[in-house]
């Protein structure tokens, strides 16, 4: 849990709207290698987490397909645990499970730190103060405390975990949002529409959301790597997803027991987090940089 | 400044106001009645005495007369004791302190010296080979989570090379914890100090003191150097916060004797009075270190206005 | 044989509300000749040179709570205090009762006063005498009406204590309570100095003044305990060969939680010796010739599992069955424990203690048959489609959650979908009791542990109202009851037999293995004299460092 989300500056061009711009985007984005590698890394993890039973050589949850702490072989690619089950397939399985934590986690910090941050910066006045104050006051409790606490409340399970590192993750929302409104609020057209007398609700989200729309994909796509890291290191800290769930973070913390005598049970869902992780931050970059003007002009 | 210097300091006081009101409810928001999980060790507990504590924590009582007991014992030093045991809860998170500090120090260390150099020369060398690298580093380095990195340093390190110690919470066994922690932020640190030397690079400024005919060297320590900083030092504060928060995880693989691992014990033995405790002291260190550090920044960069 | 020691685990206060069973106990002692040894020690090998002195380093996985033994009573806490107090009485190590700060002890004819004579010439660590008005002070500290000891109960039902001369001190009980005599031999009932009085809050916490073998240096929470060596120490009932002080000079007590990092300590010489090495790498242990294994025997200690009865389905024998069918134990025990570190166990009360017999056990317990738990499932109405939905609980640590993974993937093939939930074990005590008492919710079972010496445990476990609230029916009232009346042992076995068919037939408690809890230490070869005593009580009186 101690990566960060770097928040992209303000000045981020509009999300291209029509067809043929969609597809000049889309050749940006990919012109750069990283996008390249990051896209075809998601694009490999949501195939095998769709697939997973097809993929998967056995049953990710029974015991004894092979025996116990056997190295990878070409019948276990990445051997077995202290139980017996195929490590691989338990990795594969436990794609979905991350993807999931991931997607959520992202949902809801998204959605509480989009709308804080709009209502704050459109409403301004003491709205803006007490709430964007808020914010303030959770940023600087950091993700890693906002995750425990809201643990230790709720208990250790998956779901908590997922629902904890959301919650943490919403000031960064919040901000860039904040950020965004202010800047759009100042801009002629949004002048214009509001001297013709457009309603609020209007004004935000026909006018303001479609213009704030591609910052808040940037940290949203770095955000699902950062969620994924710390609902992992949650697992890992035993918070997160119990047994026999294949979350890789748990596979990890179980591993950690005999990672002397059976080092591939801690290798492979390290490498499988760190390797999903690398996708969304390499597709997140191609994203800023195809996003902003600044960083194409330069 | 004087006036900035206020405004931050109240905003500090405000965050640590806060976080009081947000331990006192905790102990609301568990499910389940939590005297009775406290007091679990103590089967023999009678409901008489299970009413009796409940009293004595006052939890009978109206939430803000709760909230102001609370609070006057603490500003009174006064944590409540651990639920096993019976201690003192600040003398046990104030032990483990210093430790926890150390580790966030050096890490911090780390950190900056290793991402401010490898930003550094990525944006010098920008295009180059040196450049693809160090940020190929960068992205894989923010991308490895850092339990799988310290097992792994571990694994090489202590287990295969006999290097360090693996155990204890001394000095020699500073450096693989505080690298661990040190690496994972460094990645994301040049990366921001790459960036933020790009625009540094492309300055009028700087063509001017080429055009001058300064050596390049000089351009690059007088001018650029010294003004990318500018924005990298702006980032102490946040990447300290990021050192406490990547603490807690970094402890509990290395067995650091911070708070971090006291708060995961805490955690798993439903000791609330030391999660309380622990909340309450991590968001007063990360808040008075914050204002340090960004008073520090805004008395070495004249540039900031304050308002 | 039969007989064992008790050994006292985390929240052995539980276990020790009734103590009749030890009073039966010391009856037993006398009329067992042939008793076993219960201890594992190393002796010095010929030709090597054990010199005296140095420091012994000893990492455990966690702290201890408080040193003040009425404040704690988690097996890393007692396993200290041990060092610094003493008690009056001690077992040796074929378990019997002897004298040890008390030179001789007396039990009035009624049963309700029990006399000690204690040794002369005795000083605490700080230099002050010890004599019976630190006994007093101990006592009365034990059972203060505002904040008694945790192990209250123990203490059983104390009218007064009176100092009838300095060597000398009287307990008066209000009814017979045979039981106190071998309770004075455990560790929570260490003898405290009066001069803690004057510590306040301070005692157990930075200071602890005691008679026992090591003596309080500091305490680093969280980090390390050190001890140094009471030079004056003389050995009046510990089950050790030095007459005198340690030989060593200090014995520090830090605390590793990963196994695998105190295995590595171990291994690089940094720790000399640790509890609870990796169960998975003992054979790495066993191979390697600076490292040596003790594995801690009859130590009484009983894992099976419990349900809650309070609602559907496991208050219908029929679901309870169907989970002990369902189970395949053995298999389970392959995959959670190295060979011959568990065994398989048939009866509510552990092998070693009294009244064990796996041949009449055996009669009664389930063996593995999935058909038959499916059909029993089906029976109440489970398919498929509808598998029943259940809540698996059980405490951290020594493999165990390992043993109820097993289980639970056992569990599914017959349709009981089982989660799993882990907790700290003080906390499982609460929610079991917790569960016990509701009534809607689903269905929760778990996976528990005691230690006891004696077969008196299933009283405290089920006789109503039982430890948890659990299963409770006046006919096993009426059995268990019989258990503490009757005094001859062939009779009293008999009994004993009774409860335990009553619980296995009717799948009140599923007995699964033993021991499986702290049992496992590892040492540098270099440490001579190391001995886990009767109980799980590692002493260190004999210990050289070569």
């Amino acid at each position: 849990m101690t990566q960060q989300i770097t928040t992209p500056t303000p000045p981020v061009a509009p999300l291209p709207s029509k067809n043929r711009e969609f597809r000049r985007f889309l050749q940006v984005l990919f012109r750069s290698p990283g996008a390249k590698i990051g896209g075809v890394i998601l694009l490999v993890t949501t195939i095998v987490a769709i697939f997973a039973p097809a993929i998967a050589p056995f049953d990710p949850l029974e015991m004894g397909v092979g025996s116990t702490l056997q190295p990878p072989s070409a019948e276990h690619w990445f051997g077995t645990d202290d139980f017996g089950r195929d490590l691989f397939s338990r990795i594969v399985y436990g794609s979905r499970l991350t993807l999931r934590i991931g997607l959520v986690a992202v949902f809801i910090s998204m959605t509480a730190g989009v709308l804080l941050g709009m209502v704050a910066g459109y409403a301004g006045g003491w709205v803006e103060a007490v709430l964007m104050r808020g914010v303030d006051v959770l940023f600087s409790f950091t993700e890693t405390l906002i995750a425990l606490a809201a643990v230790a409340v709720l208990g250790p399970s998956l779901t908590n975990a997922t629902i904890a590192v959301g919650i943490s993750s919403i000031p960064f929302y919040a901000r860039v949002t904040y950020g965004a409104v202010l800047v759009e609020k100042n801009k002629e057209y949004f002048k214009a529409a509001q001297a013709v007398g457009a309603k609020h609700f209007r004004l935000i989200f026909r006018h303001i959301l479609p213009n704030i729309l591609s910052p808040i994909i940037v940290v949203a796509t770095v955000g699902v790597s950062v969620a994924v890291l710390s609902a992992s290191a949650l697992s890992f800290l035993g918070l997160g997803a119990q047994p026999p769930s294949p979350e890789w973070g748990a596979i990890l913390a179980a591993g950690r027991d005999y990672f002397r005598r059976a080092p591939w049970v801690t290798t492979f869902p390290g490498l499988a987090i760190a390797i999903t992780v690398l996708g969304f931050n390499l597709l997140g970059d191609g994203l800023r940089e195809a996003l902003d003007p600044q960083q194409r002009r330069s | 400044m004087t006036r900035y210097f206020i405004k931050r300091l109240l905003g500090g006081l405000f965050t640590i106001w806060i976080t009081t009101i947000a331990v006192t409810l905790l102990i609301h928001l568990v499910p389940g009645d939590p005297v009775q999980i406290m007091y679990a060790q103590s089967q023999s507990t009678t409901p008489e005495q299970i009413e009796q504590i409940r009293r004595n924590l006052g939890l009978d009582r109206p939430i803000y007369e709760q909230y102001i007991m609370y609070m006057g014992r603490v500003l009174q030093g006064d944590f409540g004791t651990t639920i096993r045991g019976n201690q003192p809860v600040l003398d046990l998170l104030l032990v483990r302190l210093p430790n926890t500090l150390l580790l966030a120090v050096t890490s911090l260390i780390i950190t900056m010296v290793v991402g401010v150099t490898a930003g550094f020369f990525a944006a010098y060398k920008r295009g180059t080979w040196i450049d693809t690298t160090l940020m190929t580093g960068a992205i894989v380095g923010i991308s490895v989570p850092s339990f799988w990195l310290g097992l792994m340093l571990i694994s090489i390190f202590s287990v295969r090379l006999g290097w360090f110690p693996v155990s204890g919470t001394n000095l020699n066994n500073l450096v693989l914890p505080a690298l661990t922690l040190g690496l994972a932020n460094a990645a994301s640190v040049s990366r921001l100090t790459r960036s933020s030397m790009l625009d540094v690079l492309s300055q009028d400024y700087m063509r001017t003191a080429r055009a001058k005919g300064l050596a390049e060297t000089l351009v690059l320590s007088r001018h650029a150097f010294r003004n990318g900083m500018i924005n990298v030092v702006n980032m102490l504060g946040l990447q300290f916060t990021y050192m406490m928060g990547g603490a807690i995880v970094v402890e509990n693989v290395f067995a650091w004797n911070g708070i971090g691992r006291l708060a995961i014990q805490s955690i798993f033995q439903r000791d609330y009075p030391t999660i309380q405790g622990f909340i309450l002291i991590f968001a007063t260190v990360v808040v008075i270190v914050s204002i340090v550090l960004d008073l520090l920044y805004a008395w070495i960069d004249p540039r900031i206005t304050y308002n | 044989m039969f007989w064992q020691f008790k050994l006292t685990k985390r929240t052995a206060q539980r276990q020790r509300r009734s103590l009749l069973g030890v009073a039966l106990t010391a009856i037993l002692v006398s009329a067992c000749g042939n008793n076993q040894q219960t201890t594992t020690t190393t002796s010095p090998s010929p030709g090597t040179t054990a010199t005296e002195g140095g420091t012994l380093i000893w990492a455990r996985y966690g702290d201890a709570d408080s040193l003040d033994p009425h404040r704690t009573t988690t097996t890393l806490s007692w396993q200290i205090f041990d060092q610094i107090y003493d008690t009056l009485l001690a077992f040796n190590d074929s378990g019997e009762i002897v004298p040890n700060l008390a030179r001789e002890w007396q039990v009035s004819d009624d049963g309700t006063e029990v006399t000690f004579v204690l040794n002369e010439g005795m000083t605490c660590h700080d230099g002050t005498p010890f004599d019976a008005n630190d006994v007093k002070y101990t006592a009365d500290r034990a059972i203060d009406s505002q904040n008694p000891s945790v192990t209250r109960g123990a203490w059983g039902p104390i009218e007064a204590v009176d100092v009838v001369d300095p060597q000398t001190v009287r307990f008066r009980f209000q009814s017979p309570f045979a039981a106190f005599v071998s309770f004075m031999a455990d560790p929570f009932a260490s003898m405290i100095c009066d001069s803690n009085q004057e510590l306040g809050d301070q005692f157990g916490v930075s200071q602890a003044v005691g008679t026992g073998p090591w003596q309080l240096v500091s305490w680093t929470r969280g980090d390390e305990i050190v001890l140094d060596k009471n030079p004056d120490y003389v050995r009046y009932g510990r089950p050790v060969q030095n007459e005198g002080a340690a030989y060593l000079d200090r014995l520090v007590v830090r605390q590793i939680p990963e196994a695998q990092t105190r295995l590595a300590g171990l291994q690089t010489g940094e720790v000399q010796l640790i509890v609870n090495p990796p169960l998975d790498d003992l054979d790495a242990i066993r191979g390697n010739s600076n490292l040596e294994l003790h594995v801690a025997e009859n130590t009484g200690q009983n894992f099976f599992f419990e349900f809650t009865v309070s609602r559907p389905p496991f208050n219908d024998i029929r679901a309870r069955q169907a989970v002990a069918y369902a189970i395949d134990i053995d298999a389970a025990l392959r995959v959670a424990f190295d060979e011959g570190l568990v065994e398989r166990e048939r009866c509510p009360i552990s092998r070693g203690v009294f009244g064990n017999d796996q041949e009449f056990c055996g009669q009664y317990s389930y063996e593995h048959n999935p058909d038959r738990a499916r059909q029993l499932l089906a029976e109440m109405g489970y398919s498929a489609n509808r598998p029943m939905e259940v809540i698996l609980m059980t405490s951290t640590g020594d493999n165990r959650e390992r043993m109820v993974q097993v289980f639970q993937s056992q569990l599914a093939q017959v349709g009981i979908n089982a989660k799993i939930e882990t907790m700290d074990i003080g906390t499982l005590n609460a929610r079991v009791k917790q569960e016990n008492e509701r009534t809607s919710g689903i269905s929760t079972f778990d996976m528990m542990d005691w230690a006891w010496f004696d077969p008196d445990i299933l009283y405290q476990l089920w006789h109503s109202p039982g430890a948890y609230s659990g299963y409770q029916s006046p006919e096993l009232d009426k059995l268990l009851e019989r258990t503490r009346t009757t005094v001859d042992a062939t009779q009293r076995r008999e009994a004993v037999n009774d409860v335990m068919e009553y619980l296995l037939s009717n799948a009140v408690h599923i007995p699964l293995y033993t021991p499986g809890s702290l049992w496992v230490y590892a040492t540098r070869s270099q440490v001579q004299g190391f001995k886990i005593g009767p109980f799980n009580r590692p002493v260190f009186n004999d210990v050289r460092l070569q």
